[in-house]
């Protein structure tokens, strides 16, 4: 029973990782029209990062879960509206999703795998929406490996070092939009959080935007790769994943950077990979 | 993002509530902006919208103006000699004003501008720059400005040219206007540092001399390699015309994308016949501004008109003839009043421009219909003629003669009233009978009621020639020699060696 954990949660990532990349070429997000993700951006969410566990940890519990609900509420939404267009049908959709959470959450229970099935696929489309609302406003693939080079960092002293990520866990696990993609196979829950799997998401993102179709799948590949191994050793308590998913995404940036040179903005990506409409026929060179 | 964010609210705070800008801030969406047209290519609409002026119903605009007039009246009655004055003399409170008592009180003139400029200006202000005028219609006249009004305005002035296109980061820019245009020249330089755009301030030298400067080709990394911006008057345009079309010049000479002409009445004939030697390069109207009022202007929408954006001040059509505001399809002047946060050292209320325009005969259908507006500018009205028949403005004279290929550009001429109309003198290639037949055929075309012409081959018979300011040249030490070389035939200027040495030595 144990494999179904595995295989739930680490085909939950890959969900969310391939969701990602296919969202990435279908759908544009309303993104702030001034302004690109850049290094203050970066400066900014790092210690967002650093606050906000303890934000939440000192918060009262409806309070958190009040601010689980709105940040998942908005980010659903744009997730939704390039999609479905009309507004009508995006708040629908996404009231819908966020009903089947808290209902299964109030009627089943956090523990239960009925609420993580609904949890995991409300996750899986969050991840998918943030990561392509960073990648579609510009952020760089320097900006993503610097991240996840301070989150290996950050994750030791706050995974391994400190109780921090697990209290927070234990914390927020008791609440319907827990930020954690999980399945309980009978011999205790197997899960991967949030923010591991949208750095894993959105790394292959900005790496394709950066350096082309064949960066952004080999990115597309390790990052699962290493989570299944990982998933798959015998560990106990609470593993920084990002220890490992860090230092991969900084030698895959350093290995495509000295490769092929400068990053591509998303102008010049359009240009030499321009979006394919449905129903719209390839050119030659595309089909070549 | 974050950074853009706050600098947006912080810029619509200071367009909403009238309040202070931050310079910074403003810097900052200039960054923000580069940023988003280098990474996605383009600035969607959406990005303009953001930070466009409020579109007001018109009771709300005339309470935002009105509130603003106030603030505006208020201040200038407590810190300036020539307002206090004023409001002491009509026992007029300015917080206390109508929207109808704006019409009443006194228009500020040209002259008392001129004649007592200090008299203008805040007492709290730090001025920074004294900028003078061309001094086109008489005495030049001087207006002070603090530093936080300039890093406003050229911060202003690069997110226009942002939105409209107008500068790229790639662009050579060569400023051909007057040094003394001190205003324009260093806003236009500091929104293209802003820019990253190259500017050249080439002045108003001889047109052979300018003509080789856009002709050279630079190498420089990121950069164009010929000038692809000319920021220029449209007389000046029309010598560079004449001029280059006499050396020999062709368009392939040239790497010129945009001619921004302005400061004077633009010609569509101008426009025309700047392609004989410019080729593709657009001739551009950069709208409606003046010293005096900056940066209150017009801007151009797509059917002619000249739209004033309604937090940056109050426009009034003010008919000279009647004394009151025009009515729909009238004739008057721009009598424009600069609004805070946009001017803080020299304050003008109801400031006569004496600039020429007719108030729109029908309801606006353009996309900028939102906006006070005006027809394009006529010309001025000490340079218009009254007559019999009614008066003549600068523009119909100009229109008519700069279509003609018999008349070198730009156009010189007089016109003065005489029994039944005008009497027009103009400078022509030929004074022969088919030229004259045109003339006079373009003149009628434009309603010019002509009863005598005079056609004249030399410009110094004109009788009253008209004040151009392409003739603000700026002296040289020895004149350009021009050598063309036949491998590349590119074309060359050298200098003259100095015969003269400063200093008498």
């Amino acid at each position: 029973m144990q494999y179904l954990s595995y295989a739930v949660v680490l085909g939950g990532a890959v969900c969310a990782i391939l969701g990602g990349w296919a969202y990435f070429r279908r759908y544009q997000v309303s993104r702030p029209p001034i302004g690109v993700f850049n290094l203050k951006d970066l400066a900014l969410m790092v210690l967002f990062i650093i606050l906000v566990p303890f934000l939440y940890l000192v918060l009262p519990t409806w309070l958190a879960a009040g601010l689980l609900l709105l940040a998942a509420l908005s980010v659903l939404y744009f997730t939704w509206e390039p999609v479905l267009h009309a507004r009508r049908a995006t708040w629908l959709a996404v009231c819908a999703l966020l009903t089947a959470d808290l209902g299964t959450a109030f009627l089943l229970g956090v523990r239960s795998n009925g609420f993580f099935a609904v949890n995991d696929a409300v996750l899986v489309m969050v991840v998918v929406g943030i990561s392509n609302l960073w990648a579609q406003s510009g952020m760089k693939a320097r900006d993503a490996a610097l991240l996840g080079a301070f989150l290996a960092v950050y994750d030791v002293l706050a995974t391994s070092q400190l109780p921090l990520t697990s209290t927070l866990f234990a914390h927020l696990a008791g609440l319907p939009l827990a930020p954690l993609l999980s399945w309980d196979s009978g011999r205790g829950a197997l899960g991967i959080g949030l923010g591991d799997l949208l750095l894993a998401t959105v790394f292959p993102l900005v790496l394709r935007k950066a350096f082309g179709r064949s960066a952004g799948i080999i990115a597309m590949v390790l990052a699962p790769g290493a989570m299944g191994m990982l998933l798959a050793l015998p560990l106990q308590g609470v593993f920084p994943v990002m220890v490992v998913l860090g230092p991969l995404m900084g030698l895959q940036y350093l290995f495509w950077r000295r490769y092929r040179g400068q990053e591509r903005t998303t102008w010049q990506y359009f240009q030499e990979d321009p979006l394919r409409r449905r129903g719209q026929q390839l050119t030659p060179q595309q089909a070549g | 993002m974050l950074e853009t964010a706050l600098a947006q609210l912080r810029f619509a705070a200071s367009l909403v509530f009238g309040m202070r800008f931050s310079p910074r801030s403003l810097e900052q969406l200039v960054d923000s902006l580069r940023a988003t047209q280098h990474e996605f290519g383009t600035i969607g609409s959406e990005g303009a919208t953001l930070l466009g002026g409020p579109t007001l119903d018109e009771e709300t605009r005339r309470a935002m103006q009105l509130r603003r007039f106030r603030t505006q009246a208020g201040r200038a009655a407590r810190e300036t000699a020539y307002y206090r004055r004023l409001f002491e003399h009509l026992t007029l409170d300015p917080a206390r004003l109508r929207y109808e008592d704006i019409a009443h009180l006194p228009l500020t003139p040209k002259e008392d501008l001129r004649a007592d400029p200090d008299a203008f200006v805040c007492h709290t202000a730090r001025p920074y720059v004294r900028a003078l005028t061309t001094g086109t219609t008489g005495w030049p006249t001087s207006i002070l400005f603090s530093e936080y009004e300039l890093r406003v305005y050229c911060a202003l002035t690069a997110l226009s040219a942002l939105f409209s296109g107008d500068l790229e980061p790639e662009d050579i820019v060569q400023i051909s206007t007057s040094t003394r245009g001190t205003l324009g020249n260093v806003c236009l330089a500091g929104a293209c540092a802003h820019l990253g755009a190259m500017v050249s301030l080439a002045g108003v030298v001889e047109p052979a001399h300018t003509l080789a400067l856009l002709a050279e080709k630079r190498h420089l990394a990121g950069k164009k390699p010929h000038t692809s911006v000319l920021y220029t008057y449209p007389s000046y345009l029309g010598e560079l015309i004449e001029c280059g079309l006499r050396l020999g010049y062709r368009p392939a000479d040239f790497g010129l994308e945009r001619i921004f002409v302005g400061g004077e009445v633009v010609t569509e004939g101008l426009k025309v016949r700047s392609q004989q030697l410019f080729g593709p390069a657009r001739v551009l109207e950069g709208g409606y501004g003046m010293t005096e009022i900056w940066p209150f202007g017009g801007r151009l929408c797509e059917t002619g008109h000249l739209h004033f954006e309604v937090s940056q001040g109050l426009l009034e059509v003010y008919n000279f003839e009647t004394a009151t505001p025009a009515l729909p399809g009238e004739i008057g002047t721009i009598v424009a009043t600069p609004f805070p946060p946009y001017r803080e050292t020299t304050l003008v209320l109801r400031y006569d421009t004496g600039d020429v325009v007719r108030a729109p005969a029908t309801p606006l259908t353009c996309s900028l219909r939102h906006q006070p507006a005006t027809s394009p500018l006529l010309g001025k009205l000490s340079l218009s003629v009254r007559h019999e028949q009614g008066w003549t403005y600068p523009r119909q004279l100009a229109e008519a003669l700069e279509a003609l290929a018999a008349v070198p550009l730009p156009a010189r001429y007089g016109c003065w009233a005489v029994p039944g109309g005008v009497a027009v003198e103009v400078v022509v290639r030929d004074d022969s009978p088919g030229a004259r037949r045109r003339i006079e055929t373009s003149l009628e075309e434009q309603g010019v009621p002509v009863r005598e012409l005079h056609l004249l081959e030399d410009r110094r018979q004109l009788q009253h020639p008209m004040p151009l300011r392409g003739d603000l040249r700026e002296q040289a030490f020895s004149p350009p020699v021009l050598d063309r070389t036949a491998t590349n035939k590119a074309i060359v200027l050298q200098w003259q060696p100095e015969e003269t040495r400063i200093g008498g030595q």
